[in-house]
């Protein structure tokens, strides 16, 4: 199961395909203060991403998976974009 | 066309037959390493001019094809059948390419297409895998260098002045993608992330946010929100192939430092949302800066190796270098007589003062004084510079390329002194006839003579320009020996002689669809399987010959085989089958005669027609096709020993000698070697035999045809006047053509019938007469076979 | 008797492609370089010994002698000339940049080159004479 969803925080196991991004996006909007390991990740659909990247949880661990851990994770954590990452209004 | 686009096809022509044969050998000779590396160059050298071109499809396909023969050629991989068909494949796409390129100076719209299997295709045995080729292969396509787009600015400035200084110290680029996925792509089962996880040599990955995040409770999770720019060294076509199925959806941009820094340095950043495109003029004094530190970064990776930049002329150089970067960095040094570290020295602090600061806007002042040569017009002039006394100047044979037309045309002109030349004869008769000056007549003769010599001499120069070496026709059978031999089965060594003979270049053309011909009939029909011929106590692999030599004014090709020869028995029991002979010649043909049936015209010896002889095209058409180049075809067979088939032609078919003469008031040209002779007879003499209008010439009955009617041409004789008949020889038999009017004979060029004209058999060409007419040649053949389906 | 125009620039374009030859002594020529061609290495150091030029243009990849082997030929002490020496690769290969400082050029390119930069580093690198 690549989802490992608990109270607070989830495991995101092997490749999160399409089919699991509603349970993430549901988990992530009722979820208090929601924490997501990303170690066992080897891949997450752009809609997994996209969720991540709006309900902002914390990244509890970096994923193994070398192309998630040097270039996925950057964008999860802000600490590889622009200045205006928030990208809301034109600054 | 432009010429450096002319020259390029020119050298492109050379490089593919390179590749071509050199593939061949290699197959033969497997493992050789100068081949290799023969095949290797020809194809480098190829790509590197076609980066000149906007042609990215041809640089693509050649630079795979380059990387596999590179890996070749370090021993990484061995060469086998499978990676030779696909080098073949794509250097025949590419001469096909090049034919279209040479029409229309473009590519085929189809290429992007036809070239993504191929190199797919060439890049697997290099493993091509997700960044293997991507570190050969950066910076390949002609990198046209963009202006940065505005969504650059999803990277971080930090990382782009990094990426900025290295691209700069390196004079390479780098590419820029930026993959807005449609909202609803995800019903569509794709996954963008998944794509780009999927560039070679991702460098780096930035997310461009929408301008605003959705309410979590109106969120739709199936709703793509974010997109994605990507810089990576992978070349444009990888990324070309990687996103072909969502190519609306891309934007590649090439950037080297340059066009970053300015990035940096110009505007501030964009929102994703707000596409502003800015056009950015280019700066040449910018530009040069940048070339400018490139010199210093050059001479600062040269000063500081270990021994090689210490004295003489290395010394000297750098110090040259140095002071003309300095100068066009505005601040002009002298290092007349400075050392390797005092140069060092100098660099850096060059470097420090002119370096561009990534906030600031260019920071050249002083430039305005600085000598720079304009942008030189992208128009290259018509004729190339080439000095012959120039000490530097190319060295080796000077072999000038000349286009075919030009060559035709000189033909043409020559034909046409030819006509001129024969005019004076009759000015010479009308000085002494009309004006009684016997005088003025001879000299006028003696002016023609030496025009006459000087016009032979003209003649045979540009016939001798027109001559080609068999080799031409014979060099594509290799190739197709080598293609067919394979998928039939069949082992075959090809042997080909006398290459070297000379003929016509229109002979020459005119012997490929023959030869082609022949030579799959003997494949397919003639040549029996390894099995076959071991049964029959033959070696394993047969032999075919391609042989020419040349035989006075004519030349002689030769196609034979040892294969199983032609039954002369069974052709003749199909010819009568097919109603070709009477039942008498069924028992009366020789044998000989009887292999001479296979040219009859509905003949074809195989049992069921194969896909390699193609259809409904037979002997018959070879035999046609030759003599209508006025040549012949004779065929032996020895069952069971093999086959072969000789064609005679001439070697020169440029001039040809013609009789004019005329009918309801338009002129014809007829060979003159088919001309007896021309007679006016009496109607009276005029008789019938059944339909046919004959006349009794010393004793013999010549069939007389009334070339008008046979060429359905509105014309009639006054009834008793004397009829003009010009006897021709055609097939040994005598036939009269009744004409309106003789003329004289004319040397001509006959050229090939061209247009609506092509299909008319019963004209043989057409040539351009001293008066500017156009005259049509008869075919004199098919104008009897009209005549007769006339009668 | 020297003429009141000053004397033109001369450029060696070394390249074993015909059309990449004709398209870089084209480019220098139209802006006013004098112009000489050389099919390979050889040829080019031939062409070095009999006649001084103010800069090279050098392809890397050639028969007979490559580009590396030129321009260390043209720095040795027989030939000896410091006018500078422009590189040209097809390939951009990690090294090949120090590869061509190595042997004395003084500076590396990628092909192709844009004409206009092509023009540019060539009048700025003869915009000085050259140290005798």
């Amino acid at each position: 199961m690549p989802l490992e969803l608990h109270e607070e925080t989830a495991n995101l196991v092997g490749v999160v395909t399409v089919d699991e991004v509603e349970q993430l996006a549901g988990w992530l909007r009722t979820a208090k203060r929601p924490k997501v390991s990303l170690r066992r990740c080897n891949h997450l659909h752009t809609g997994a991403l996209q969720a991540l990247l709006l309900f902002k949880p914390k990244i509890s661990s970096a994923p193994n998976d070398a192309f998630l851990a040097a270039q996925v994770l950057p964008l999860l954590t802000g600490s590889n974009g622009p200045a205006h990452k928030q990208g809301s209004d034109p600054p | 066309m432009n010429p450096l686009l002319a020259q390029f096809l020119a050298e492109a022509n050379d490089l593919l037959a390179q590749v071509d044969e050199g593939l061949l050998q290699l197959e033969r000779v497997p493992g050789d390493p100068e081949l290799v590396n023969e095949v290797f160059r020809a194809a480098h050298t190829f790509k590197g001019s076609s980066g000149l071109f906007d042609f990215p499809e041809l640089t693509r396909l050649t630079h795979a094809a380059e990387d596999l023969l590179d890996a070749v050629r370090g021993g990484r991989l061995a060469l086998d059948s499978q990676m030779t068909d696909d080098l073949l494949a794509a250097f025949d796409l590419i001469r096909g390419w090049l034919a279209h390129v040479t029409a229309h100076e473009r590519l085929p719209a189809s290429a992007g297409g036809d070239a993504a299997g191929l190199i797919t295709r060439l890049r697997s045995p290099l493993g091509g895998g997700d960044t293997a080729p991507a570190a050969a292969t950066a910076g390949v396509p002609a990198p046209v260098i963009s202006a940065a787009p505005d969504w650059l600015a999803w990277f971080d400035a930090e990382w782009l002045t990094e990426i900025a200084a290295w691209l700069g110290t390196t004079s390479s680029t780098m590419r820029f993608v930026h993959y807005t996925p449609d909202t609803d792509c995800f019903f569509r089962a794709e996954d963008p992330l998944h794509l780009v996880r999927q560039v070679p040599a991702l460098e780096r990955l930035g997310l461009v946010q929408p301008p605003a995040w959705p309410d979590p409770e109106d969120y739709d999770e199936y709703t793509c929100l974010i997109s994605f720019v990507v810089a990576t060294r992978a070349a444009l076509g990888e990324l070309d192939y990687l996103f072909r199925y969502v190519p609306d959806q891309i934007e590649i941009v090439e950037l080297d430092a340059g066009a970053i820094t300015r990035h940096l340095s110009g505007e501030p950043p964009l929102t994703a949302e707000e596409p502003v495109t800015v056009a950015i003029t280019p700066m040449i004094d910018t530009e040069l800066a940048a070339d400018a530190r490139a010199v210093l970064r050059a001479a600062h990776s040269a000063l500081t190796m270990e021994g090689v930049v210490n004295e003489g002329p290395r010394l000297r150089s750098v110090r040259h270098a140095v002071t003309a970067a300095a100068r066009a960095l505005g601040v002009p040094v002298d290092l007349a007589e400075s050392g390797p570290d005092e140069l060092l020295a100098t660099v850096a602090r060059l470097a420090g003062e002119a370096a561009p600061a990534p906030a600031m806007a260019a920071p050249m002042s002083d430039m305005s004084d600085v000598a720079v040569p304009p942008p030189p017009p992208m128009v290259v002039p018509a004729d190339a510079p080439g000095r012959a006394d120039d000490p530097g100047g190319q060295v080796g044979t000077r072999v000038l390329k000349v286009d075919q037309e030009k060559v035709d045309r000189l033909m043409e002109l020559v034909g046409e002194l030819n006509v001129a030349k024969n005019g004076l004869t009759f000015l010479a008769d009308a000085a002494e006839e009309e004006f009684g000056s016997r005088v003025l007549s001879r000299r006028i003769k003696d002016q023609y003579a030496g025009m006459h010599r000087i016009a032979e001499e003209l003649q045979a120069a540009v016939m001798d320009v027109r001559m080609l070496p068999l080799s031409v026709a014979f060099g594509r059978f290799p190739r197709l020996v080598r293609d067919l031999s394979r998928r039939l089965g069949k082992t075959i060594d090809l042997v080909t002689e006398g290459e070297d003979t000379m003929a016509d270049k229109d002979v020459i053309e005119a012997l490929g669809d023959p030869l082609v011909h022949l030579v799959r009939n003997s494949l397919d029909h003639g040549i029996e399987t390894a099995e076959e011929r071991l049964a029959a106590g033959k070696h394993g692999a047969a032999k075919l010959t391609l042989a020419a030599v040349a035989d006075g004014d004519a030349v002689i090709v030769e196609v034979a085989d040892d294969g199983r020869g032609v039954d002369p028995e069974r052709v003749k029991r199909k010819a009568y089958e097919k109603g070709l002979i009477s039942e008498e010649e069924l028992e009366t043909l020789t044998d000989t005669e009887a292999v001479d049936l296979v040219f009859r015209p509905g003949f074809s010896t195989a049992d069921q027609v194969s896909d390699l002889s193609g259809r409904g095209v037979g002997m018959d058409a070879v035999r046609a096709s030759v003599e209508k180049l006025g040549g012949t075809v004779t065929m032996r067979s020895k069952l069971g020993q093999g086959t072969s088939t000789r064609l005679r032609l001439p070697l020169s078919m440029a001039v040809t000698q013609v009789m004019v003469v005329s009918v309801a008031g338009q002129r014809f040209g007829i060979p003159v070697d088919l001309v007896v002779e021309t007679v006016r007879v009496p109607a009276g003499e005029m008789s019938r035999v059944l339909h046919q209008e004959v006349v009794m010439m010393r004793g013999e009955v010549v069939p007389v045809v009334d070339l008008a009617r046979a060429l359905d041409m509105p014309w009639t004789l006054a009834e008793g006047a004397d009829r003009p008949i010009l006897v021709v020889s055609v097939n040994n038999q005598r036939v009269g053509l009744l004409v309106e009017q003789f003329h004289r004979e004319v040397d001509v060029i006959l050229k090939p019938m061209e247009g609506l004209l092509a299909y008319a058999d019963e004209f043989s060409g057409t040539a351009l007469l001293g008066d500017g007419l156009v005259l049509l040649v008869l075919n004199m053949k098919e104008v009897l076979g009209l005549a007769a389906r006339v009668a | 008797m020297t003429s009141d125009t000053p004397t033109r620039a001369r450029v060696l374009v070394v390249d074993d492609a015909a059309t990449v030859r004709l398209y870089h002594s084209s480019l220098l020529t139209d802006a006013g370089f004098e112009v000489s061609e050389a099919a390979n290495g050889l040829e080019a150091v031939e062409a070095a010994l009999g006649a001084e030029f103010d800069l090279f243009v050098v392809d890397v990849n050639m028969p007979k002698m490559n580009g590396y082997a030129c321009v260390e030929s043209l720095r040795s002490e027989t030939v000896g000339t410091a006018a500078p020496v422009v590189m040209i690769s097809t390939e951009d290969r990690p090294g090949d940049a120090e590869r061509a400082y190595r042997a004395g050029a003084n500076l590396y390119l990628v092909k192709p080159v844009a004409g206009d930069r092509l023009v540019r580093v060539a009048g700025m690198l003869t915009a000085v004479e050259v140290a005798a």
